[in-house]
């Protein structure tokens, strides 16, 4: 055998290897060719995992970044339950149905640290029934981001890690590689015209608006976009490009595994 | 030696041991007199808890032969051996081997086998040790014994003797209605729970189960990996048994019978009935690491309990995803490793207060079927405890246009409210409830967009500063 035919097949079984057990064609798409369009396969890929992180008091309380994934998650809970594992239970149920979530697919786990966060999140993505598990954690190593993107491929499920210290402290800056798919920053943006009445002398609330910066998405673009919860088809509606192209594009961590 | 406890302000032998018997000794002989008969009598206090509590443990023990064991104070036990004795080859040999051990460990007992407990007590007590008695055949062995052994108190069983009855087969042969109005009814009820004519309840230390598997090893067994592989054959048959009767069962039990009499028992909880023995073999694992093996395990015993009938199911090809069996293995996973109540479900309750709008539910449990108001807005995130924020509010009835919340300054630029939100005054009595104890919440957002759920506490009345408390966030 030629030095170049070895070195193809071992380049396929490299490939073969690194290949999803499953092919995840499948995707939730946002609706709009704006945010879609950065994605390789067209929307936001499922049976694979996210990260979901905020800035300043949110990495305490991560209100937005829980509002954010479990919007995303709605339409997944269709197909099956939503485990949310956390370390602090603070998530209110009725809020989360008041935003379209179906509360009675949802399971909540409480844990103590995040070794029990993500061990609990790797059994719940393998279970048959399952459909997404979001899970709150400080930060997720190499090591378990790849034990969780495993955990993903069994049935196809699809993770979220919410990036939360849930009882503050002086942390460290909350960025390390990472085998996320893709990796958000949510951030609260002013609402809309106001829906309903308001209060003498000051607007009322329309709908919630993120701030969401798409950091880093393996196989596509980065980018970043105001979005608002939306009652139509999809859960969320593009309000305006942050057009801010200039964002750099961190390096493509490519894992040898 | 013997011991002594004042009865009624007299100090009486309760216990004597052989050789004290051999010098004409006996329990219930006055203290004094015993002392006189005997100069050299070694007396000590009798310890009436600590005897009930050698009492329950012997209980456990024995619980490696039958899981039905109710304990007869001050000194006898019953044990349920419906069912179990095959296991031993009968119940010569099961009630040989009960005996036997019991020697060996310095305790001399006697047994008797009769289908009533009460014809096992009078043959225990009275009759030759190890009686067996054959089905049906609780007449004639209780014939001759004394009319004490059925469990009568010793004036009525004095009385009778009195009368110069002697045996049990003298009593049963006289005319039920003179033996009540001459003794009351306590004689004609002994008399039928030992021939079994009325049924008699024994309290079970534990449920008895009739779900019982057990493995008994030559040589005992102590490495962890020994016990995980135990655990596994054992799972396996009983999980077999509950299979073919179309069984499964929410709680298992698994006990290890240790060599020194002690028995460290684990149980796992399912949220559906299962009778995988992998799965279930599974849950115990972890539960395995704290087990101590002392010098060695012997038994190892598995009860099921909470047994319904459970139908293997076929699953549709069309059927949704998530059905709840799907989902069971991962639940009882999680609630045997985190604690049950760390695994839940949201589930509405009736009420308007905020704090008790939820309740937490096993989650596979049929849902109850309520739902809160979707009109109502309500934050994602919900304190425990509200907390204090300090607030400037320009008029009464109005939300704060700035606040300053752990520090950090928020300026307000959309409000919606306020949304009154007054105790449950029905759960307190009628002279507590205050009218003064309202919330008046706001939904604000902030100049960044950050939305929070905040209240002022009590209505407005003009005198002192309203407290303001931040309860929630919407994200």
């Amino acid at each position: 055998m030629s030095r170049e035919a070895r070195f193809l097949a071992v380049r396929a079984k490299v490939a073969a290897m690194e290949a999803p057990a499953m092919p995840s064609r499948a995707v939730a798409p946002f609706g709009d060719p704006a945010i879609d369009g950065v994605f390789a396969e067209g929307g936001l890929p499922l049976g694979r995992w996210h990260e979901a992180a905020g800035e300043g008091m949110e990495i305490e309380t991560a209100a937005a970044t829980a509002a954010f994934v479990a919007l995303l998650a709605t339409p997944l809970a269709a197909w099956g339950a939503v485990v949310w594992v956390m370390r602090r239970d603070d998530l209110y149920a009725p809020g989360l149905m008041g935003m379209g979530f179906p509360a009675e697919r949802l399971i909540q786990v409480k844990v103590n640290n995040d070794t029990q966060a993500l061990g609990a999140m790797e059994d719940a993505l393998r279970t048959a029934g399952v459909a997404a598990a979001i899970g709150e954690a400080r930060e997720v190593d190499l090591t378990g981001g790849r034990r969780l993107q495993l955990a993903c491929e069994t049935n196809g499920a699809t993770g979220f890690i919410i990036r939360r210290r849930p009882f503050g402290g002086k942390g460290r800056r909350l960025d390390s590689g990472s085998a996320a798919a893709t990796r958000w920053t949510i951030t609260a943006a002013p609402s809309g015209p106001a829906q309903r009445g308001a209060v003498l002398g000051m607007a009322g609330l329309g709908a919630p608006r993120w701030r969401a910066v798409l950091e880093r998405c393996r196989g596509g673009r980065t980018g970043g976009w105001i979005v608002e919860k939306s009652d139509g088809p999809y859960p969320l509606r593009m309000v305006a490009d942050l057009g801010d192209r200039q964002l750099e594009t961190p390096p493509l961590l490519r894992l040898a595994s | 030696m013997a011991l002594v406890a004042a009865e009624r302000g007299v100090r009486r032998l309760t216990a004597v041991d052989d050789l004290a018997a051999g010098l004409g000794l006996y329990p219930g002989q006055k203290a004094a007199d015993a002392g006189a008969l005997a100069p050299g009598l070694i007396t000590d206090e009798a310890a009436e808890d600590a005897d009930r509590s050698a009492l329950i443990q012997l209980g456990d023990w024995c619980a490696r032969f039958s899981p039905a064991v109710a304990e007869d104070p001050p000194d006898g036990l019953f044990l349920d051996i419906t069912g179990v004795a095959h296991l031993w080859g009968g119940e010569a040999a099961l009630v040989e081997d009960l005996l036997d051990r019991l020697g060996k460990n310095g305790l001399r007992a006697r047994a008797g086998v009769a289908g009533t407990p009460g014809a096992s007590w009078a043959l225990a007590h009275f009759g030759y040790d190890r009686t067996l008695v054959p089905t049906e055949g609780e007449a004639a062995a209780l014939a001759p014994l004394p009319v004490a052994s059925l469990r009568l108190t010793p004036a009525i069983a004095e009385q009778i003797a009195r009368l110069g009855l002697v045996s049990v087969g003298q009593l049963g042969a006289l005319p039920r209605a003179a033996i009540t109005r001459r003794f009351g009814e306590e004689v004609v009820r002994r008399l039928d729970q030992a021939l079994g004519l009325a049924c008699e309840a024994l309290t079970f230390r534990r449920p008895p189960s009739p779900w019982l598997a057990r493995l008994t090893f030559a040589e005992p067994i102590s490495a962890p990996e020994d016990l995980a592989r135990v655990t596994a054959d054992i799972a396996v048959a009983l999980c077999a048994r509950l299979e073919s009767e179309g069984q499964g069962a929410r709680r298992f039990e698994l006990a290890f019978h240790r060599l020194d009499g002690q028995a460290p028992r684990r149980a796992i909880g399912l949220s559906l009935p299962a009778r995988e023995a992998g799965r279930i073999a599974r849950l115990f694992l972890p539960r395995l690491e704290t087990v101590d093996p002392g010098f060695g395990i012997e038994v190892v015993t598995l009860t099921a309990h909470e047994v319904e009938p459970c139908l293997a199911q076929q699953q549709r090809l069309d059927e949704p995803l998530a059905s709840e069996a799907a989902l069971a293995p991962l639940v009882d996973h999680l609630s045997n490793r985190l604690g049950a109540g760390c695994v839940w479900r949201a589930e509405a309750l009736p009420s308007h207060v905020p704090e008790r709008a939820v309740a937490r539910r096993p989650p596979l449990s049929k849902p109850a079927g309520g739902a809160w108001d979707p009109r109502k807005p309500r934050p994602l995130r919900l304190f425990r405890r509200p907390e204090p924020i300090d607030a400037v509010a320009p008029a009464p009835d109005d939300p704060p246009v700035f606040f300053r919340w752990r520090g950090g300054p928020h300026r307000i630029r959309r409000a919606e409210g306020p949304e009154r939100i007054a105790e449950e005054w029905w759960r307190r009595p009628l002279e507590d409830a205050d009218p003064a104890k309202v919330r008046d919440y706001y939904r604000v957002e902030d100049e960044a967009g950050a939305r929070f759920w905040v209240f002022r506490a009590g209505p407005y009345t003009g005198a002192g500063h309203a407290r303001w408390w931040l309860h929630g966030l919407f994200g």
